[in-house]
């Protein structure tokens, strides 16, 4: 690790300046993890609720570094064929019988030209230091096995492939983990990974994301809408509002010619930002609160 | 370079103080974290701890706290340099050693029960005879004698857990398959030059269905709950997929609990993960807690859920019931186990009980552990003839 000190330190501040930079709205804890993650080579778990950016958070980071971005979807079952590394098969049997019918000596069957790499194994393959971001979203919803074999990859960054020996990063990637905590994980795994919490945002950050992403938009909307996204989430419903619905919220209004969050442009745009009907159902019965 | 690490080891001393299992590795990385991004503002030395230090968003207050301990409140706006950290962190922090907190969470209940176990292993061993499994295996839950208990719930070992599947989309190969897979065939002729000998065939994988436990552990149900809860450790050791909760006031997840190595060691845990426990009940709210958090996002889809309560709701019994209709919609089947059903006479009158009865799949008293085995038949059987079951006791 002592080298890696005499690297130039991307600062708190500069990185939360960069990711705006590139239209990412971070605040200081989120940028100090991210910082971590950047400096050390530690991969930084984000939790969150659904719609709080996590994903968005590790795309904003690729951006800023000019890195290749690699997503990793997680899901049940998930195994090293589709997470690390595969052959391919048809193409070594083609290659087989093309040697065959050419009386020429068999290729490396285990060459390049055969190997599909998957997010993890290509992960590895940065070209310079943060060269690549590798985002492993919705680890929650993978299982003890992937954990399992995660743990092993982040502890290293290193892959080993029987047939062709083991494979070293040489510049680690920055690994973000997201997770929306419909189970805890392994302690084993969180330890190893710095550790932020996304929270709905405020009202004035609301407004300054949905300002960026939307600028043409008139801002007594803008303001209209984080305010009442923020009054849903106040509302226990089963699906609170996240930003991504907030958006998708202030772009229906807009297309119906809003300029203001009006009573009747709520009852025809709600289908854009609550996606229940006991959720609508309990937004319309407090609309007073909500638009006032 | 003055030693960041004694900082972080203070703060982490801090947090275990209180009971946030932080760990070594966590404060190596912290202290890593100060040497690289030296923070410059308290409010950054506070993200660079926490994002380093904090296991897990429910102990965000408590990691407040043991911060505010190390590190006080005094200081200074701006950090000049990482030796400035350290002796900032050096001043106040001999309070932080000393377990405050643990005694306070505590609850004497559980303490109780943990002692007794400590006990009766030191008790000369009372030897489990056929007879007296048999007596014990027709005692009610709530009838045990201390000392009678550990061998209780030994005896919950023996107890068979459900293990309904369901079919999954995926396939997996297998030798006597249904469906023909054209991809390993050829892949397979790599094998034999080339030549097809082998045809290979896929099945659709069959997959352990999630067991769900959600335990009231307010006052009455405490006995029913401890041996319900060792009955979900025994399926957390026997098959994966198995989750547990408790409630009275608050929804606590035990999940991570139920993989204990010891009994002992579990009894313990659950004094301090349990705040509420022997508390009042709120049935509907807490239902409604885990929907939001938990079934929502998928952990029962396709699941057994096994409900323990008496259905005694102090708040709205309309509530109870649309969540557990909600519940039903996002789960395979719900089992609810209500002790008070093993007097022949009883009716579920309780307002509670009554609302949520008709959405219950199966309905059984499991007030001891004979009863408590034919919750494994119960469910098998429910899921050979698709049916609602009243079970007799």
């Amino acid at each position: 690790m002592s080298e890696e000190h005499t690297r130039p330190t991307v600062g708190i501040a500069d990185l939360q300046r960069r990711l705006l930079d590139v239209g990412y709205i971070a605040d200081l804890g989120l940028a100090t993890s991210l910082a971590c993650a950047v400096n050390i080579g530690h991969a930084v778990l984000l939790e969150g609720v659904a719609g709080v950016g996590k994903t968005e958070a590790a795309r904003a980071l690729a951006a800023v570094f000019d890195a290749r971005f690699l997503r990793l979807q997680c899901y049940e079952g998930l195994d090293l064929a589709a997470a690390a590394y595969d052959w391919n098969y048809s193409r070594q049997l083609l290659a087989i019988r093309a040697a065959e019918a050419s009386r020429e000596p068999a290729p490396d069957l285990y060459g390049d030209a055969f190997l599909i790499r998957r997010p993890l194994l290509a992960a590895l393959e940065a070209p310079r230091r943060h060269g690549v971001v590798l985002l492993i979203d919705e680890i929650d919803r993978s299982d003890d096995e992937f954990e399992a074999l995660l743990l092993e990859f982040l502890g290293e960054f290193a892959l080993t492939i029987p047939e062709r020996g083991t494979v070293a990063a040489a510049y680690p990637p920055i690994v973000v983990l997201t997770s929306n905590r419909t189970r805890d994980l392994h302690d084993a795994l969180k330890r190893r990974c710095f550790y932020h919490w996304i929270d709905h945002p405020t009202v004035e950050r609301e407004v300054a994301i949905l300002r960026l992403h939307l600028a043409e938009s008139p801002s007594a909307l803008l303001a209209d809408v984080a305010r009442a996204s923020a009054a849903l989430r106040a509302l226990q419903l089963r699906k609170p509002p996240g930003i991504a619905e907030s958006l998708d919220w202030a772009q229906t209004l807009e297309l119906l010619g809003a300029e203001r969050l009006e009573e009747r442009f709520f009852e025809t745009s709600l289908g854009s930002v609550l996606k229940y009907p006991e959720d609508i159902e309990a937004a319309r019965r407090a609309v007073d609160d909500i638009i006032a | 370079m003055i030693d960041l690490s004694v900082v972080a080891a203070r703060l982490e001393g801090a947090l275990r103080s209180r009971g946030v299992q932080a760990g070594t590795r966590r404060a190596l990385m912290f202290a890593e974290a100060l040497v690289v991004l030296a923070p410059s503002a308290r409010e950054e030395l506070y993200w660079v701890a926490r994002t380093s230090m904090l296991p897990s968003i429910d102990d965000a207050v408590l990691f407040d706290t043991a911060f505010g301990l190390v590190f006080g409140d005094a200081t200074p706006h701006a950090i000049n340099s990482l030796d400035h950290i350290a002796a900032v962190a050096g001043l106040p922090a001999d309070q932080a050693a000393h377990p405050i907190a643990r005694e306070e969470r505590q609850s004497p209940q559980l303490g109780e029960q943990s002692a007794a176990g400590d006990d009766s292993a030191n008790v000369p061993v009372l030897w489990l005879t056929a007879s007296l499994a048999e007596r014990l295996n027709e005692r009610d839950f709530d009838a045990f004698s201390e000392d009678e208990r550990a061998l209780m719930l030994r005896l919950i070992n023996f107890v068979r857990v459900p293990r309904e599947t369901r079919r999954s989309r995926r396939r997996r190969r297998d030798l006597h398959g249904d469906r023909f897979d054209l991809g390993a065939t050829l892949r397979g002729t790599a094998r034999t030059g080339g030549e097809l000998v082998h045809r290979r065939t896929t099945r659709r994988r069959e997959l352990l269905r999630p067991l769900v436990f959600i335990l009231d552990v307010s006052g009455s149900m405490v006995p029913f709950a401890r041996a319900l809860l060792q009955y979900a450790r025994v399926a957390a050791r026997t098959r994966s997929g198995v989750r547990a909760f408790a409630f009275a006031t608050r929804l606590t997840d035990l999940t991570q609990l139920l993989r204990l190595a010891s009994d002992d060691d579990f009894a313990a845990a659950l004094g301090s993960a349990i705040r509420d426990y022997a508390g009042g009940t709120n049935i509907g709210g807490n239902l409604r807690a885990f929907n939001d958090r938990y079934a929502q996002g998928g952990i029962a889809r396709g699941g057994t859920v096994i409900i323990l309560s008496d259905g005694w709701e102090r708040g709205d019994p309309a509530m109870l019931a649309s969540e557990v209709v909600r519940l039903r919609r996002l789960s395979h089947r719900i089992v609810w186990v209500n002790p008070h059903k093993r007097h022949p006479a009883y009716e579920p009158l309780v307002a509670g009980m009554a609302a949520a009865l008709p959405y219950v799949d199966v309905f059984v008293s499991g007030h001891n552990v004979r009863t408590l085995d034919a919750v494994a038949d119960i469910v098998g059987q429910a899921a050979a003839a698709n049916v609602r079951v009243m079970a007799r006791n």
